[in-house]
């Protein structure tokens, strides 16, 4: 069976298309296209504008998809579309496309979630069996395991999930978006080497970061290189001396800081489970420093952990597809009425049909 | 449209289609999403188009979507039917270029794809 998938639940527009040739084979990845919209620096994207640019590549992608797999539109079996959660105006734009495509093919419809297509794709290409996921990227914060057909949220963010904090204190330090900002404050971090306190909050199994945030305005206005040099933030290095605070040294902090709460997070849900996997799946999860220090933990308790690349771990539309034709080879289909979109679409609301 | 107790600001969009299959096509598409406003209201018909020359012959002729819009103020109106013409944009979009029958096109001159990731050389 072959998928087409759509996803533009945030800033990325994702196109995807595979194919499970049977149940015992693993899928293949026939088309995997994706445009990012980048506002200036100091900016977030907003809903308007980031649906402006979904509408205005979606046909293109698509066709080219459809051109680089390779495949006529007789082949296609179902069309899946991110049903939430995320913004309402990119996420209706992209649905609308679906839906239109689904008509003129005359295609079954299936709406996918967009944490448990994060899920399944990087179980797919992992080949981790049962581990517990952290799902880390701009618009969620969540440890789940599966249990009893369903994902469930054992622990999760408060308030904003760790990407909207990363991006947030990249605007702050007015660091670029291109690629992304995730990606700009990790290679920042890699040139800084003092640490810096930032509010630590782990409350149980649950996370906060909205205080570090709050933190971030006051440092950041510490730092300016401007300000006379008694003015200036310091802290302390490797052997104890006073040194001034740099912008690579606030992005090393954040990344020690918040990694570290996830890390905590994650081994509490491991340790209740009893699973010895930990699958980091989600935009931020393409951190290297972020996997190297899950790695350690996952490690230190005998077990392993698994994440994978860019090209996967980002928003895609392949991870829309695949999850969506797991969910129609076990008979969901969306209705054309119930083919529309919600911001809030828990993990846990989803039936897991195709799991044991 | 009869006048709503309430929705003073009323407008009325007829869009012409090359067929019937495409307009109600649009309709299904389109009509799923309700107004987000409870300040506005919409409906969706279907019309046969009065300079067609065949209209008084056949039945299936209605290739015209006809929008009807009631809103509380101007502004709430403009904002919805704004709204309506960028989800149009793309309905109209991908009818142009994803049909079953024009998808085998190439891409239109303007249309490029820079910055797009995932690209390797098209198989044909």
């Amino acid at each position: 069976m072959i998928a087409l998938g759509l996803e533009g639940s945030a800033n990325k527009i994702g196109i995807g298309i595979i194919s499970h040739p049977s149940p015992s084979k693993p899928p293949l990845i026939l088309a995997n296209l994706r445009h990012t919209y980048i506002s200036p620096a100091g900016e977030g994207f907003l809903p308007k504008d980031t649906a402006l640019h979904h509408r205005a590549w979606v046909v293109r992608l698509i066709k080219q998809a459809v051109r680089q797999a390779g495949v006529a539109v007789e082949d296609i079996d179902v069309i899946c579309y991110t049903k939430g959660p995320g913004m309402g105006a990119p996420l209706q734009s992209v649905a609308l496309a679906a839906r239109t495509v689904a008509l003129l093919w005359g295609k079954p419809m299936v709406g996918v979630n967009h944490c448990v297509g994060h899920i399944e794709m990087g179980r797919s290409i992992t080949r981790a069996s049962n581990p517990v996921v952290l799902y880390v990227s701009g618009g969620n914060t969540q440890v789940i395991a599966y249990s009893s057909q369903r994902y469930r949220i054992f622990g999760e963010t408060l308030d904003i999930a760790i990407g909207n904090c990363i991006d947030r204190f990249a605007r702050t330090l007015m660091i670029p978006n291109d690629p992304f900002p995730g990606y700009n404050v990790e290679q920042m971090a890699k040139k800084g080497s003092n640490l810096v306190d930032l509010p630590y909050a782990v409350k149980g199994m649950d996370a906060s970061f909205s205080g570090i945030l709050a933190a971030a305005d006051t440092l950041a206005s510490q730092i300016d290189e401007n300000l006379p040099e008694s003015k200036r933030l310091k802290t302390e290095d490797e052997e104890g001396r006073q040194v001034l605070v740099t912008k690579a040294d606030l992005c090393f902090s954040l990344q020690e800081t918040v990694f570290a709460m996830l890390v905590e997070i994650t081994e509490r849900a491991m340790a209740h489970v009893g699973s010895s996997q930990v699958l980091v799946v989600g935009g931020v999860g393409s951190n290297e420093r972020l996997q190297q220090m899950m790695g350690m933990m996952a490690r230190d308790r005998g077990g392993s952990v698994f994440a994978t690349d860019e090209r996967f771990c980002i928003d895609n539309g392949i991870m829309i597809a695949h999850a969506g034709l797991l969910e129609y080879e076990t008979g969901v289909v969306t209705r054309l009425e119930d083919s529309t979109c919600t911001q809030r679409f828990r993990t846990d609301e989803v039936f897991v049909g195709w799991r044991e | 449209m009869a006048k709503v107790e309430g929705f003073p600001c009323m407008l009325k969009i007829s869009i012409p289609f090359p067929n019937p299959h495409l307009a109600s096509t649009a309709l299904r598409a389109l009509s799923v999403d309700a107004e987000l406003s409870p300040l506005v209201r919409r409906s969706f018909s279907l019309s046969s188009n009065p300079s067609s020359e065949s209209s008084s012959s056949e039945a299936s002729t209605e290739s015209v979507l006809v929008v009807d819009y009631c809103a509380t103020t101007n502004r709430m109106l403009r904002v919805a039917v704004n709204g309506f013409f960028e989800s149009l944009g793309v309905v109209v979009g991908v009818m142009k270029d994803l049909d079953v029958d024009v998808i085998g096109r190439p891409m239109a001159a303007g249309e490029g794809l820079e910055g797009v990731q995932g690209l390797e050389e098209v198989k044909v």
